[in-house]
């Protein structure tokens, strides 16, 4: 049961952020609402006027950048076409993989890629994957354009750089170079995961020459793993290597106990998958020239 | 006898077509005129102290036409209900028991003004102490939530003499025979243990939906429920009114297993209608259905004793089960508990302690093989810990303990009417038993009984029309199993016509005679004989009024294909009734009855009407990092006696297994002091697609052993319990032992790393 | 807060079933709720009212969506199908046809929103693989059957559907 609202259509983004100044706390953006219309159905929030972005023409388009060094997803791209992007799939398959294990297939035709990103729930799938990307994400408001690296955008537990007359436009993800391996691991027990990890390794001359380890459902905001990914730096894939980087990944968590588990077992999790994960992406990184 | 074989065979459902295409009507599908929208504030405190509540708010909102408390339900002379025990009010008025009791019910002329005038209403509580688990309702200083001087039995109480306390003891229920002690003292093997068993949630898709209309001296009710005639008894009883003058009609359920069982939101909702004087509609949500009804959680310790060469000798059990605020069904499911804790083995002796206890959560009732389910897995994984002590097969020390068909299972029972060998053997076979397996896969497997068939009370009446057409009225719940269906092909049976010439419609008490309860797998058994007798009645009467017509003896007279035959003549049904009645009209009315004093195959006198054969096997791989558990393989028996539909019977077996699967591997209500913390889907996991096994084999065994139609048992819950059973046992025999259900990865990799 | 006594309202035009609907809605209409008392499809039901079980699940146009989550507002010159545009002259859709040959159907109460998730997952992979089917009907749940016969009844359908090239998905 919604209480009432009214809704509004903006033609331009320009327009949009003019509306959500203007109606301050009383507005929200309105997307696919699969995060919304949930808490306002719930009675956790409510606002009378709804600022539906989906009016504004072209913020679902995936495209490549000028430079061509990355890929631009507009933030209205639902996770379904996230998933069937035959660009995301070229580029970076991780994200179309990852896309496809997002709730459910109505969930993914409704939800957008943006509102998953704004709601900033801890257990997001696409958070964690594209903080392991080092994408970046465009915001227009008042105040003009800006771009915020995903490294300072999830503040805290549902909370995000993103001010409240600002809209998110697109996320900025650079393109997975020759001799990338990556993979994205997501264990559930219930709707959402008690954990997930996203890897994404560079392999030169069978050598990792960059690596970047994301934990996500295991603190208030997913996480880097700084050290793990130092260690990794330089060196040749192997078990012990992969079990010390592990190591840290467990150390990285700051999980609570929950219905999803308990802070050690997730902990532990995070030192599994993260050793499953690396072992994947080492070998799809190791599978030549192909991008994994 | 007819020629056209109905019965044992895969008949498609005669409510298939509405089904599919949408029109079949569900009880939130229905509109009453005039109806209004009824909503239901509830308790947000597990245990409280109702000081005041005012409504004068909610009342002056524009559109509200009522608003319901306490207070007005005083006003009757009964206010209390519960089938077992009557220590439920129709709403709370001095104090609420757990966190979502309804306190207060509004009804408006929209959804949107119902639910605005709940936030208005203003309630001030006293917190009193909670007791929040079975060891605080246990406790020696453990407040007590009820008066238990003040309690009553309910009008379906059935366990004998009515006795409640001490303590938050809701039921307690022993037996006891032989020498435990002495042979326990003395035993080559004694295996003990204690274990946790979770609440879980039915999750029957259709939450519980009542349209009330209260009209002078008459109600009316329809509603989603299982036994429409013990609803119609306690409404009967809260409301002063005759039997006949409280109506309950029944639409088709979007599933029940239990949680649509006995009386729910009924009265509430007859008690909102009342004071508004208008037909209302209130509908549960999943999280408020979630605080209406539950399984029971259970705390168990249990021993078995055996001798050196494998020989069950004794087994002594202390149950514990959660019963929720208010007992609802619970001193049944204490009692059913307590007799399948044995397990279907031969016994030296037995010591047996069943007690249900009040909490201040949610009240738990019926759910799918209860009692069973409960307690299959514990007893069965001592049962594999002995065979491994002694060195033999799992499935052969079975063979050699297990009951056979005839023994008594218990004192003054139904002796045992399944050959259990013979199941076990077969899950056995169908699991490979001997095959070499993979690393880290086990196989278990584990069988139990069910005392199924609740009261045999089942009534049922044809009536054949003039046009050849049949109508079977009767009162089992069509929530999915099909009952409609095979009812009209034993109808089609007995009178040679075609099932599409029978209608069955839904089950109204005031149309539809009496029938005690569709659930505890009895339908088929107890229903069908009803239904059976009742075409029977109609043949003879056709037969006779053929007889009378064609001047000669009935037994000369055959029924085929919708037709009575004798030497070169034939009538069509239709034509016989020209002839007899003088016109295109008349009709010919059978009924049949089943009653504890019957006669025939399989006296219904003595209970259980019959033991359900609970059986499972399972093959399950582990991941012993993660402690997630993989089903390769679940296996289940339908020991049916006979399959009037084979495929209605498969199907209940796959739909129970994977019941099953959810209550053994994550299905689990969690709660903080008396707070239910995962009380939607998005938090509590109900098994999906992408959780089947990688296969699933029922094998059909039909010894026509049991008391229904053509020696037909009931089917549906055994392969439920069969299920954590096989895969605890699995485990086991990985060396990963489990005493606490579900078997989350968490509690596996636990247990892995203790 | 109090409900406003005045609500403004929407007009709505849309394609239900084949056949053009006007009607006025509140904003906040969810589209089940729309289609339900509005319009008298009852076929569509609220179970979890979260997204998860699925037995609100209507086609917009051709893809599954949550109509318990969604406004019905969103339905604005587009078309929608529920369970009952599938009979076309009271002739079932193969799909329908295929739950009652393969006993997938039990309560009934999931089977509107399984059956149309099923038609969407047929026009976009005419022969699925199981992984397909399981990937799709993840968000369709089913207390009954335990799923088995709903697996035949997919790729009964799908056999029918290719073998006769029969009604368009």
């Amino acid at each position: 049961m919604l209480a009432p609202f009214e809704i509004h259509e903006p033609a331009t983004v320009s327009e949009a952020v003019d509306m959500l100044t203007h109606y301050d706390e009383d507005a929200s953006i309105y997307a696919g609402g699969t995060e919304l219309l949930l808490i306002m159905k719930e009675g956790l929030v409510h606002y009378p006027h709804l600022v539906n972005i989906k009016t504004i023409p072209q913020m679902d388009a995936i495209r490549l950048g000028i430079d061509e060094q990355r890929l631009k997803i507009g933030a209205q791209a639902t996770h379904r076409q996230v998933e069937q992007s035959s660009l995301v799939q070229e580029h970076i398959p991780l994200l179309s993989e990852a896309a496809a294990q997002i709730g459910n297939l109505r969930v993914r035709t409704t939800g957008t890629i943006g509102g998953n990103l704004c709601f900033a729930e801890p257990h997001s799938d696409p958070a964690t994957l594209l903080l392991a990307c080092g994408a970046s994400l465009d915001l227009s408001g008042t105040n003009g354009v800006r771009t915020v690296p995903i490294e300072d955008f999830f503040t805290g537990l549902f909370e995000t750089a993103r001010k409240p007359d600002e809209i998110l436009l697109a996320i900025s993800v650079p393109i997975l170079p020759v001799g990338s391996g990556s993979a994205y691991s997501k264990f559930s027990i219930h709707a959402r995961p008690t954990a997930t990890v996203a890897v994404i390794l560079h392999m030169q001359d069978s050598i990792i020459d960059s690596a970047r380890v994301a934990l996500g459902s295991v603190g208030p905001t997913p996480v880097r793993v700084v050290q793990a990914e130092e260690i990794l730096r330089g060196e040749k894939p192997g078990d012990e290597l992969f079990a010390a980087a592990a190591a840290h990944a467990q150390a990285a968590t700051d999980a609570v106990d929950d219905i999803y588990g308990s802070a050690a077992y997730k902990a532990h999790l995070a030192q599994v998958l993260t050793q499953r994960a690396l072992e994947q992406a080492a070998t799809r990184a190791g599978a030549g020239d192909r991008v994994h | 006898m007819s020629s056209t074989r109905v019965l044992g065979s895969n008949v498609p459902r005669v409510d298939g077509r509405a089904k599919v295409t949408g029109q079949a009507k569900f009880a939130g599908d229905l509109v009453v005129p005039g109806m209004l929208h009824g909503k239901v504030l509830r308790s947000y405190l597990p245990h409280a102290r109702i000081v005041g509540i005012d409504t004068s708010a909610a009342e002056r909102l524009r559109g509200v036409v009522a608003v319901l408390t306490g207070q007005d339900i005083l006003e009757l002379k009964n206010y209390m209900y519960g089938h077992a025990i009557k220590d439920r009010p129709i709403i709370a008025f001095d104090r609420v028991r757990f966190v979502g009791e309804p306190v207060a019910a509004v009804a408006a002329e929209d959804a949107h003004t119902a639910h605005a005038a709940l936030e208005l209403i203003e309630i001030e509580y006293e917190d009193l102490p909670v007791v929040a688990t079975l060891g605080d309702s246990l406790a020696d200083d453990a407040l007590q939530l009820h008066d238990m001087s003040a309690l009553r039995a309910g009008l379906f109480h059935g366990l004998g003499e009515f006795q409640v306390g001490p303590g938050n003891v809701c039921y307690h229920h022993d037996f006891e025979r032989g020498d435990t002690a002495s042979i326990f003292s003395k035993a080559d093997i004694v295996v003990e243990g204690e274990y946790t068993f979770p609440a879980v949630y039915q999750y029957a898709m259709e939450p519980h939906t009542v349209i009330a209309e209260y009209d002078s001296d008459q109600i009316t009710v329809w509603a989603s429920c299982q036994h429409p005639f013990l609803v119609r008894a306690e409404l009967a009883d809260l409301f002063e009114l005759p039997l006949a003058n409280v109506r309950v009609v029944v639409p088709y359920l979007g599933g029940g297993f239990g949680s649509k069982s006995y009386t729910k939101m009924e009265p509430l909702t007859v008690a909102l209608a009342r004071k508004a004087d208008c037909p209302v509609r209130i509908a549960n949500r999943v999280d408020e259905a979630m605080v209406t009804t539950r399984r029971h959680n259970m705390k168990c310790w249990l021993r078995t004793a055996a001798s050196a060469a494998g020989v069950l000798l004794a087994r002594e059990v202390r149950i514990w089960l959660d019963t929720g605020a208010y007992a609802d069904n619970g001193p049944r499911v204490v009692a059913t508990a307590a007799d399948a804790a044995p397990g279907p083995y031969r016994w030296q002796a037995l010591k047996v302690d069943a007690w249900g206890l009040y909490t201040n959560t949610a009240p738990a009732g019926s759910y799918r093989a209860f009692g069973a389910t409960h307690l299959a897995w514990i007893g069965e994984s001592q049962v594999d810990e002995i065979a491994r002590r002694v060195g033999v097969d799992r499935v052969q020390i079975r063979v050699n303990n297990l009951l056979r068909p005839g023994e008594e299972v218990r004192p003054g029972g139904k002796p045992l009417d399944a050959d259990l060998v013979n199941d076990i053997r077969t899950i056995a076979k169908h699991l490979d038993w001997h095959a070499p397996k993979a690393p880290d896969t086990g196989r278990g497997l584990g069988i139990s009984l069910l005392a199924a068939g609740a009261h045999p009370v089942s009534t049922a009446i044809v009536r054949l029309e003039a046009d050849g057409t049949a109508t079977l009225l009767m009162s089992s719940t069509e929530m999915g199993q099909g009952v409609r269906t095979v009812f009209s092909q034993l109808v089609a049976q007995e009178l040679a016509l075609p099932i599409e010439c029978i209608r069955v419609p839904g089950g109204d008490t005031q149309k539809t005679p009496y029938d005690r309860s569709t659930g505890a797998s009895r339908s088929t058994t107890l229903g069908g004989t009803a239904v059976q007798r009742a075409a029977q009645d109609v043949r003879k009467q056709l037969l006779a009024a053929a007889a009378e017509v064609w001047d000669v003896a009935p037994e000369a007279i055959e029924l085929r294909e919708g037709m009575l035959w004798h030497a070169d003549q034939s009538l069509t049904y239709p034509e016989l009734f020209l002839r007899y009645f003088g016109l295109a009209g008349g009709e010919i009315v059978g009924q049949g009855r089943v009653q504890p004093t019957g006669e025939g195959q399989g006296s219904y006198a003595t209970g259980p009407v019959f033991w359900e054969v609970c059986i499972g096997g399972a093959e399950v791989r582990v991941d012993r990092d993660t402690g997630r558990v993989t089903v390769n393989k679940l296996v289940s028996v339908a020991d049916v006696g006979q399959a009037l539909n084979p495929q209605l019977v498969e199907a209940q077996e796959m739909g129970g297994a994977m019941q099953g699967l959810g209550n053994a591997l994550f299905e689990e209500m969690l709660y903080d002091n008396g707070q239910l913390l995962n009380s939607t889907l998005l938090d509590y996991h109900v098994p999906s697609i992408k959780d089947l096994p990688e296969r699933f084999i029922s094998s059909l065994v039909e010894n026509e052993d049991g008391p229904g139609p053509y020696g037909a048992k009931g089917v549906g819950e055994g392969s439920l319990a069969g299920v954590p059973a096989a895969i605890v046992n699995a485990l086991g025999e990985l060396g990963i032992p489990m005493t606490e259900l579900p078997l989350t990865p968490e509690r596996v990799w636990r247990s892995l790393n203790d | 807060m109090i409900v406003s006594t005045e609500v403004k309202t929407i007009d709505l035009r849309l394609r239900v079933n084949g056949k053009e609907v006007a009607a006025s809605i509140e904003p906040c209409a969810l589209l089940l709720d729309f289609l339900r008392d509005q319009l008298g499809l009852k076929g569509a039901k609220r179970s979890c009212d979260v997204q998860v079980c699925g037995t609100c699940t209507i086609l917009l146009d051709g893809a599954p969506v949550s109509g318990c989550c969604t406004l019905a507002y969103e339905a604005h010159n587009r078309s929608v199908i529920t369970i009952e545009g599938l009979t076309q002259n009271g002739i079932l859709h193969p799909i329908q046809q295929a739950f009652l040959d393969a006993s997938a159907v039990q309560c009934g109460f999931c089977t509107s929103g399984m059956v149309l998730t099923v038609k969407s997952l047929l026009a976009q992979y005419p022969q699925p693989t199981t992984a397909q089917i399981k990937a799709y009907l993840d968000g369709n749940l089913c207390r009954c059957t335990g799923y088995w016969n709903i697996l035949t009844a997919v790729r009964q359908a799908a056999q029918v559907m290719a073998s006769t090239g029969a009604l368009s998905p």
